[in-house]
């Protein structure tokens, strides 16, 4: 069983410990260090959460998404045809982001995480996922003044976004994660973000991941089983009811289990924890399960995302029948 | 006051710089609590003047106190706690509150500010208060095994807050609810919610809620025990306006119809606001229908207060004069 995260992470902790990214961003919005001084911090600060993420014991981590302005834009600025709007409130969250708006053709140019992925693979002591928002999601948060339909948009975010994670595959990902909260949102849309997937995952041969979270896959699920990743992961807390559809038609996938409130701070037992593991995971390998909060930790204050993260993991050695 | 197209806000104005200097030093420790009080009176009185110079109808206190709405009231809340720090965007941050416990109000918390600012005019005050589904949707929740629960021990709370505003005076206290917008599916706890925070307050009540989907909660949402809806028209759909014009609004209640954007920076013109106010009579008769700025100010500086504020009241009263009501 692997515990793991599903992306964001938490990128200052609280006082006594310094908020150096935010310190340093203020710093450069005055002019008082260069971009290379940030990129500096950020990397320290990168390196800082995966030490984090090692010691609450996950087996699996991501780099955070330390520099991820959020989860639309950081993606949506490194393509060509997009540019980025006003602020806009993210599903039912207190986040917001700046909303993508599409003006030409959707076009890949270059990397834009491979650096990252590279960074944090050098500097952790446990494997590394890449997480990337997904086309639909990039699609159906974005201001579309060009393809004038959400399956277009969707197939032109799946294209470009296809060419990043071949980068990541040839940089040596073996795991390639995409997130994709709104289509539980706009499940009427369920053709179109089908045919995105496929594009996505076109001709890869890393592993993939799909994620859906915010909700749960009643309507789009058993279907969301043909879609061709290897692992899917869903929301056990905000989609209580995925429960009761797994019951109905056995899982075939890989199993994300979603189960630790990325979005409250009330902290759950690793005795919880572990028994929902075995409730929910009940008939599948072991193996093929990855137990993780519910969504990226970053709506949490830095202390309790780590916490959370050390019951995690506490609870899937627990479910495992590890002695503590 | 006029009979028709009464002029009032939202409720928060922007803190002079003074005295957000002041409080980022009384955070650090470094200035006294009487100083600050001292300075949050000084631009109440600020605030005051300003409205009274515009010529406005029904004055705020415009929150000099409040840092934010919600963080405010769990400040002074038994059972509340002020949490961690969590990204809102970009680099801005915030003290995400926690419910932590049992809740209990053990003290009036916006009171002394309402009254000593109702002292400065002769014109009506308004008491602002944050409404109880707003509270616990944007707090972290421990204290209660379910979000209704808490909810709905929230609005208790709050009515005993609005049960002194009304003891000490206030003609109107408006109770928003802008967590509601993202989240209609909610309204049938938020109306009872907002029954509750309600219960036995004589003043007449009103409750602001920023844009939603009005039309898919129509007509249930107008059911908000509140005899005042304070929306956010200047952004709002053809399709809400169309829908209360043929299908109708609550022949006992108001709107406070919002007619600038508060959340941009270019000031509107005189005709934009007339042509909103028109909108505005089409569905409803002047007395009946309120005129204000979408949103609060806290997000503008002063001088763009100011400025869409006297826009709003030149529309105003071209508008009276054109129905001859003034």
């Amino acid at each position: 069983m692997i515990a793991t995260v599903v992306g964001s992470y938490p990128k200052i902790p609280n006082k006594p410990r310094p908020a150096r990214l935010r310190n340093a961003i203020n710093k450069l919005d005055r002019g008082q260090i260069t971009q290379e001084e940030l990129d500096q911090v950020a990397g320290e600060v990168t390196i800082e959460v995966l030490q984090e993420h090692a010691d609450a014991g996950l087996d699996l981590v991501t780099d955070g998404q330390i520099r991820w302005d959020d989860e639309q834009t950081y993606l949506a600025r490194g393509l060509e045809g997009v540019s980025i709007g006003g602020l806009i409130r993210w599903f039912d969250t207190n986040m917001y982001y700046r909303q993508p708006a599409v003006e030409a053709a959707v076009t890949w140019r270059e990397p834009i995480t491979v650096r990252d992925y590279s960074f944090a693979v050098e500097h952790s002591a446990k494997p590394v996922k890449a997480v990337l928002t997904g086309p639909y999601t990039l699609a159906r948060l974005s201001v579309d003044h060009h393809y004038h339909a959400v399956d277009a948009l969707a197939l032109a975010f799946a294209e470009a976004l296809n060419q990043e994670a071949r980068a990541l595959q040839d940089a040596g990902a073996s795991l390639i994660q995409f997130n994709e909260p709104a289509i539980l949102r706009f499940k009427d849309d369920y053709t179109a973000f089908a045919a995105a997937c496929g594009r996505v995952t076109d001709g890869l041969s890393a592993e993939t991941a799909l994620y859906l979270y915010f909700g749960d896959a009643e309507g789009i699920y058993p279907q969301i089983l043909d879609l061709p990743f290897d692992l899917i992961g869903l929301d056990f807390v905000m989609g209580p009811q995925n429960e009761a559809l797994l019951k109905r038609t056995p899982f075939t996938k890989k199993l994300g289990l979603g189960i630790i409130d990325a979005r409250n701070t009330r902290l759950e037992s690793p005795d919880d924890i572990a028994g929902k593991i075995r409730t929910l995971g009940d008939g599948i390998d072991p193996d093929r399960i990855h137990v993780s909060p519910s969504a990226g930790l970053e709506f949490l204050p830095r202390e309790v995302a780590q916490e959370k993260l050390r019951r995690l993991a506490s609870g899937v050695r627990q479910a495992e029948g590890v002695p503590a | 006051m006029t009979t028709g197209l009464v002029t009032t806000t939202v409720g928060s104005f922007p803190k002079p710089p003074y005295l957000q200097k002041a409080r980022n030093q009384f955070a650090a420790g470094k200035l006294p609590r009487e100083e600050l009080d001292e300075l949050e009176k000084q631009a109440t009185r600020e605030v005051i003047a300003l409205q009274e110079e515009i010529g406005l109808d029904i004055l705020v206190d415009g929150e000099m106190a409040r840092g934010d709405m919600v963080v405010y009231f769990a400040e002074h809340l038994e059972g509340m706690e002020v949490g961690g720090l969590v990204r809102s965007y970009g680099n801005r941050y915030y003290h995400k509150p926690i419910v932590k416990d049992v809740l209990r109000w053990t003290e009036p918390i916006t009171v002394d500010l309402w009254r000593y600012a109702q002292s400065l005019t002769e014109k009506p005050v308004k008491g602002m208060l944050t409404g109880p589904y707003t509270m616990v949707e944007w707090s972290f929740l421990e204290g209660y095994d379910t979000f209704r629960q808490a909810v709905l021990e929230m609005a208790k709370a709050i009515n005993y807050e609005a049960l002194e505003l009304d003891r000490a005076g206030a003609p109107f206290i408006q109770i928003d609810e802008p967590a509601l917008s993202t989240r209609l599916e909610d309204i049938e706890l938020a109306i009872e919610a907002m029954a509750i925070a309600t219960e036995g307050v004589n003043a007449k009540t009103g409750t602001h809620i920023c844009y939603g989907d009005f039309v898919s909660a129509y007509p249930r949402f107008f059911d908000m025990p509140v005899k005042q809806f304070d929306l956010e028209m200047a952004n709002s759909s053809h399709e809400l306006v169309e829908l209360l014009k043929t299908k109708g609004f609550p022949e006992d209640k108001e709107i406070a119809w919002g007619v600038v954007d508060v959340h941009s920076h270019v000031i509107e013109s005189v005709d934009d606001v007339v042509s909103e106010i028109k909108r505005g009579l089409d569905v409803l008769p002047p007395e009946r229908l309120y005129i204000d700025p979408d949103c609060g100010f806290k997000t503008r500086t002063w001088d763009e207060s100011a400025a869409k504020l006297r826009v709003i009241m030149e529309g105003v009263h071209k508008v009276r004069a054109e129905l001859g009501i003034e």
